[in-house]
């Protein structure tokens, strides 16, 4: 109903129950199959006919611990011997009563002698009872039971019951074990610190020792290189300066030779350009001759003027006379008509 | 008889699984005795994996974080080992360092209980070994450094293990340490009177002596000759750290021309020889010891052959190397350095 009671196997294997509390449900007499709902309807417990109402002391329902007095108990006694025979009559009925024995009667029996009537009015009957004033017991008497057997005796020495050195022996080997086990167990881990502790410090070593030969190896290198730079610059050096060397003497060389020949050049060009002269040649080509050309210029000229002059004249008598001529051709040709 | 406990310092353990949360409820407690007893159990009972692994994932470090600020000094140091008991093993020092614990650890170190502060540095020093953790913990670098120059009266061990936090957090990474001048701190504890202090010391500064700052601060800061100094000490590691210093040292140029003019060729000789108790000893830490001690010579040996004045020195005494590279040694390490070093003895340009 609703999962509200629990019963499962623990973890441990013990089985455990547990539910929550709940009214007791209404419930009709004749029960059908519980339904969701019904656990709504809360019964009135005052109005539940399952509890017990009113004056108890007269139902017989349930008789609990109260010391029944003797009536009753025969009564119950007679009831149950009833019941049993009642139980045996029906198994004996049961297949099918059988017939009567020799001289014997079958009677239907009513038991209502020993009914009991269910109603409403209880039966009460008011019993008073009163104890009787205790009355002094006597004491009662020593119980010694009647004396049988052998009779044997023991006596417990000292140490027998508790010797030490046994009695110690587990909880010394506990606490003896306990600290050997601490100690060994310290000791281990000493030992297991101190042996990586040799390794690191071989690995350091060898480490250090391969580190420094690699920076040795380094500075070698290094040096190396600059003792090669350097070597290689001045081998440079060297170089260029040789190379300077050679030209120095190819143009010392050159220039000599160009210079050798200079000096005759130079007079032989100048003697050409005419930067040496004899001055009387000079004088006479610069003055003479020019006065000289001149004057035969002149003289040319006077020449040239008079032949000139010759022809102008010439030609005007060659043209005088032409016309002349003409003039005396036509009359005389006039004149022969 | 209840009420009766058995050891009066340590607080009942309840069985199995529940022994650590049922501890970590005591720890909850107000009153302190309780709180004491609880944490005596718990730093017993840690040293079980199991257990260990059962407090690092319950998420009990949060309580534990709690604890660090307590008004209790005593409360306090026990926290800090129970932390240190932690970090021995990987999934505790894991779970440290995923857990936001190294803050209020790192407030701790100005603490005014001195064991408390023992413990601390206890536990970053654990801490620092791992990789992880000594990455987590360069950030507290400088704050170590200060501690270290105000720590002179200070105890040894607080110092040793200072020093040893400082040098695995700089073979990782050196920068943090030496922008906080650890050079100069450093030098200063290279001449302390305990061996420990003075293995530590030297250690991290080889550590140091790495990246090539540190080698020229090195060189400027001239702690060569107390190095050298070192070299001829009795305790085999800290010979062996003083001749890392000077092996990464001499790879610079500055370095090899210091340590030729101090003449360190000789003693380097007399250190990376074979001798004949080495063939007998047989104690195989001191002749690893040994080996390490070697090896650094050697390697030292071979910068310094790259010089020419060293060279020339060598050259001299190179039976001696000869011996070392012979098939008769028996370590292939060390062969291998020794046939390096010859070779690069007799190299000519």
């Amino acid at each position: 109903m609703a999962f509200v009671s629990h019963s499962h196997r623990d973890p441990n294997g013990t089985y455990t129950f547990s539910s929550r509390p709940r009214p007791v449900e209404n419930r009709s007499k004749y029960r059908e199959p519980p339904s969701e709902q019904t656990h709504s309807n809360y019964g009135n417990i005052m109005y539940d006919r399952r509890v017990v109402r009113g004056n108890t002391y007269a139902q017989h329902i349930i008789p609990t611990t109260a010391q029944p007095d003797p009536a009753e108990i025969q009564r119950q006694q007679e009831l149950r011997r009833r019941a049993i025979a009642r139980k045996r009559a029906r198994e004996e009925f049961r297949p099918k009563t059988p017939e009567a024995l020799q001289g014997r009667k079958h009677i239907d029996v009513q038991t209502d002698l020993y009914l009991e009537e269910l109603s409403d009015i209880i039966v009460a009957t008011d019993i008073e009872c009163q104890t009787d004033a205790f009355l002094d017991k006597p004491a009662t008497p020593l119980f010694i039971p009647a004396k049988s057997g052998k009779d044997v005796e023991t006596q417990i020495e000292e140490g027998e019951l508790f010797d030490f050195d046994m009695e110690v022996q587990p909880v010394l080997e506990v606490l003896v074990g306990k600290t050997i086990e601490q100690s060994l167990v310290e000791v281990m881990e000493e030992e297991e610190l101190a042996s990586l502790r040799a390794q690191q410090r071989a690995f350091e070593e060898l480490r250090n020792n391969e580190l420094a030969e690699v920076h040795r190896l380094q500075e070698q290198e290094r040096r190396h290189t600059e003792e090669k730079e350097r070597r290689i610059a001045q081998q440079k050096e060297v170089l260029k300066k040789e190379k300077e060397t050679a030209e120095k003497i190819a143009a010392r060389a050159y220039t000599q030779q160009y210079l050798a020949d200079l000096l005759p050049a130079v007079f032989t060009s100048l003697r050409s350009h005419g930067y040496f002269y004899d001055p009387v040649e000079k004088d006479i080509e610069t003055n003479f001759f020019p006065w000289l050309m001149a004057e035969v210029n002149n003289s040319l000229q006077k020449r040239y003027a008079a032949r000139e002059l010759l022809d102008t004249i010439i030609h005007d008598v060659a043209q005088k006379r032409l016309e002349r001529f003409k003039e005396l051709e036509t009359p005389a040709a006039k004149s022969d008509m | 008889m209840a009420g009766v406990l058995i050891d009066p310092t340590r607080a009942p353990v309840a069985f199995g699984r529940r022994a650590v949360p049922q501890l970590f409820e005591e720890l909850q407690r107000p009153e302190t005795g309780r709180r004491r007893r609880a944490l005596a159990s718990l730093c017993d009972l840690v040293h079980d994996p199991e257990r260990l692994y059962q407090t690092v994932n319950g998420g009990f470090l949060e309580q534990l974080k709690v604890l660090l600020t307590d008004e209790d000094p005593s409360l306090r140091a026990k926290t800090c080992d129970l932390l240190h008991l932690l970090t021995a093993h990987s999934v505790g020092r894991q779970a440290l360092l995923s857990s936001s614990i190294l803050p209020p650890l790192s407030q701790l170190l100005n603490d005014s209980s001195s064991s408390c502060r023992r413990n601390v540095h206890q536990v970053l020093n654990r801490l620092a070994q791992l990789p992880a953790g000594a990455d987590a913990l360069l950030t507290l670098v400088p704050k170590l450094m200060l501690k270290l120059r105000e720590e002179e009266e200070e105890e040894e061990e607080v110092q040793v293990l200072l020093l040893s936090t400082l040098s695995c957090c700089s073979r990782l990474d050196a920068l943090p340490a030496l922008a906080s001048d650890g050079v100069s701190l450093l030098q200063r504890k290279l001449s302390h009177r305990s061996t420990n202090v003075r293995r530590e010391a030297a250690a991290a500064m080889m550590a140091l002596s790495v990246p090539e700052d540190g080698k020229r601060q090195v060189c400027e800061e001239a702690v060569l000759p107390v190095l050298v100094d070192l070299l001829q000490d009795e305790d085999v590691e800290v010979q062996a750290n003083a001749a890392g210093v000077i092996m990464y040292t001499v790879v610079i140029t500055t370095g090899k021309q210091q340590c030729l003019d101090l003449d360190v060729v000789p003693v380097l000789l007399h250190l990376a020889s074979k001798k004949k108790e080495e063939e007998e000893e047989e104690d195989v830490e001191r002749r690893r010891r040994r080996k390490a001690l070697v090896m650094y010579s050697l390697r030292a040996l071979t910068a310094l052959a790259e010089a020419p004045d060293g060279r020339r020195l060598l050259l001299e005494q190179l039976p001696l190397l000869v011996e070392r590279s012979e098939a008769a040694e028996e370590d292939r390490d060390i062969r291998r350095a020794a046939l390096t070093a010859v070779r690069v003895v007799t190299w000519t340009p």
